[in-house]
């Protein structure tokens, strides 16, 4: 391998970890101030180091001294198993985080006459890696909950079974069926089988494709992440905590962030199934390379503009009550988030004017080509995200009965239909 | 088991849920995200358009007169201390937590007066019965005052110089002086 080669690898390895584990602390707050906003309240919004609040993403950090700090308390009733009692939250927040690294986050790049994937474990059977690494979480949950002998996680763990059996059943026909229609198991190709349109306009997304399949799929990968409306295992207005009762400090956040992680990787997924991936829609990776002057020039004239808005925004907001002198320090925060923001602006503009007019043929595109894809897709995936968690905050949970009724009766029956309508077109288009 | 009567106002509620769109539950999903979505727009869009208070730099000012905040001990005309140390107060506390000893009143005014008059404000449920109990009006809770803080459990113990300089928030004290003379 070449150093270039070696480059890209370790960069999408680190890229994959960080989009993982950076965006806890982000999940979490958006979750806090997206439910705070959708009930006509702020949110955390207080925390700040030196002044700076960043809108309150300093909570979530303040959140996990909290949690490290904690007492590590191990009820005393918990004599068999304890290792596993230990080991369960980290299987869980393991195998979410490593369903996520099969993930590309942008288009093969070709580095010293080799094709090197940009996703943390360059594979290219990602579903199948999904699906195997994605279900054993369930393993930490059941460990402990059962391990916690506490009739509350029991049943916890039990319902957290119960509802993976059903509804992974549908999630994987649904996924078949995908499978079928763009003919691969590799999430890469996926994305590439959506970058053309058809009917010459509405861009190829699974979404408009097998838009049955992805319904199917968005409502199980709900039930697979344990959100609301599916929340049943954690259930706390009937059994407490669910699984994780019997758990203090680190080991709950191994939980907590683990859910979190394993929502983000349900998001990735979404978005590389059925919203074109990183993919910008009507511009394959080709066409990207080949019009790249035209995107750089668009891009020269939208950032400013796009950036500016956010200024205006910022300076709007940022403050307790605009009839209010005080202000707790906020204007600062403003005016030097102000600067930032116009110095990364600047910054971005150069790059892209020196892209512009650099000579045809040479590496700037082919590294900013990436790049843009990576934004596009760390885009998307917040979407997805703000989606999932704005669902959390409009539903009511299901009873658990009407969470297997569902599951049953009409998800399974509904997949299965499905599949069989999707083999039958896609034979006979094949034939 | 009465018989006579008849079951007459009854209504039945209609249900929902039975028509083939409800069953689907994407319509429902679909507004109820409308409704979220937009509060969630309009309040991105401007933080200010939130009703919720930024205390403690916003001060809520809807309280009315008849909140019950923190105790005072009301003045006489002269500005001398109202309460005769009767224990009226400290009897009817259902926390028992005013602590009263009672001295001799010196300047003519009255007879008795108190020496330590002191609420336990982590104690007190704020129910208003020593402000009831009170024949002279002595003590009342229109401060407006709805916190009480401190560093230690000490500073929650209200002191009788304290409960005399906390002032009326909804009327001055002479006007519902004036007004508990006439009656
Ligand atoms: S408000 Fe109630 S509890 Fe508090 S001091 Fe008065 S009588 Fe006692
Ligand atoms: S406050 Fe009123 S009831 Fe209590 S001791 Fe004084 S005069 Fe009596």
């Amino acid at each position: 391998m070449t150093t270039a080669q070696i480059l890209v690898t370790l960069g999408s390895i680190v890229l994959a970890a960080l989009l993982a584990l950076l965006m806890i602390p982000v999940l979490v707050w958006l979750e806090r101030r997206v439910c705070g906003l959708i009930q006509d309240r702020p949110g955390p919004n207080r925390t700040n180091v030196f002044g700076f609040r960043l809108g309150g993403v300093v909570q979530s950090f303040a959140d996990v001294v909290k949690l490290v700090t904690k007492e590590e308390y191990i009820p005393d009733h918990i004599r068999y198993g304890r290792w596993i009692f230990l080991l369960a939250p980290m299987i869980t927040f393991a195998s979410a985080l490593l369903a996520f690294m099969v993930i590309p986050f942008a288009d093969t790049v070709q580095v010293d006459g080799a094709a090197l994937r940009i996703q943390g474990l360059p594979v290219s059977y990602g579903i199948l890696w999904y699906l195997a690494i994605g279900s054993v979480g369930i393993l930490g949950m059941v460990f402990g909950g059962w391990l916690s002998h506490n009739k509350y996680s029991l049943l916890g763990a039990l319902r957290a079974a119960a509802q993976m059996i059903s509804y992974e059943l549908a999630l994987g026909l649904g996924i078949i069926s995908m499978i079928l229609t763009y003919d691969t198991i590799d999430f890469n190709a996926m994305v590439q089988w959506q970058s053309g349109t058809f009917w010459g306009f509405i861009p190829a997304w699974g979404l408009f494709i097998q838009p049955f399949a992805a319904v199917i799929i968005i409502i199980a990968l709900f039930v697979e992440t344990n959100r609301a409306p599916f929340s049943v295992a954690e259930g706390e207005s009937e059994i407490v905590a669910g699984f994780f009762t019997e758990y203090t400090a680190m080991k709950f956040a191994m939980y907590f962030m683990g859910e979190y992680v394993a929502m983000n990787t349900a998001s990735a997924v979404i978005v590389t199934m059925f919203l074109g991936g990183y993919q910008l829609p009507w511009f394959s990776t080709a066409a990207l390379l080949e019009h790249f002057r035209t995107v750089a020039g668009v891009l020269l004239l939208l950032v400013p503009v796009v950036m500016t808005l956010f200024i205006l925004w910022m300076r709007r907001n940022n403050r307790v009550r605009l009839t209010l002198s005080t202000d707790g320090g906020r204007g600062r925060e403003t005016r030097i988030l102000t600067g930032v923001l116009i110095g990364t602006t600047l910054l971005i503009e150069a790059i892209l004017l020196w892209l512009l007019l650099e000579p045809a043929g040479s590496i700037g595109a082919s590294v900013a080509v990436p790049l843009l894809q990576i934004v596009i897709f760390v885009v998307k995936l917040m979407l997805v995200n703000l989606f999932i968690i704005l669902i959390r905050w409009t539903l009511p949970r299901f009873r658990y009965d009407q969470v297997q009724v569902l599951g049953w009766r009409y998800l399974l029956p509904a997949a299965l239909a499905n599949l069989f309508v999707t083999s039958i077109i896609v034979a006979g288009v094949g034939s | 088991m009465n018989d006579t009567v008849k079951p007459t106002r009854i209504t039945t509620v209609p249900r929902y849920g039975d028509q083939p769109a409800d069953k689907l539950y994407l319509p429902a999903i679909y507004a109820g995200i409308k409704v979220t979505l937009g509060h969630f727009v309009r309040n991105v869009l401007d933080i200010t358009a939130m009703e919720t208070l930024e205390y403690p730099e916003e001060q809520p000012t809807d309280i009315t007169s008849r909140y019950r905040g923190l105790h005072r001990l009301t003045h006489r005309e002269d500005g001398s201390i109202r309460c005769v140390a009767c224990f009226m107060c400290a009897t009817a506390c259902p926390a028992q937590c005013i602590n009263i000893i009672a001295t001799e009143r010196t300047d003519g005014i009255d007879e008795k007066m108190p020496e330590i008059f002191a609420i336990d404000t982590l104690e007190c449920v704020f129910c208003g019965m020593c402000v009831e109990a009170c024949p002279c009006d002595a003590i009342r809770m229109d401060t407006g005052i709805f916190s009480v803080t401190g560093k230690t459990r000490e500073d929650f113990v209200l002191q009788r110089d304290r409960l005399l300089s906390h002032t009326g928030a909804f009327e001055t004290e002479q006007t519902r002086n004036k007004e508990a003379s006439h009656d």
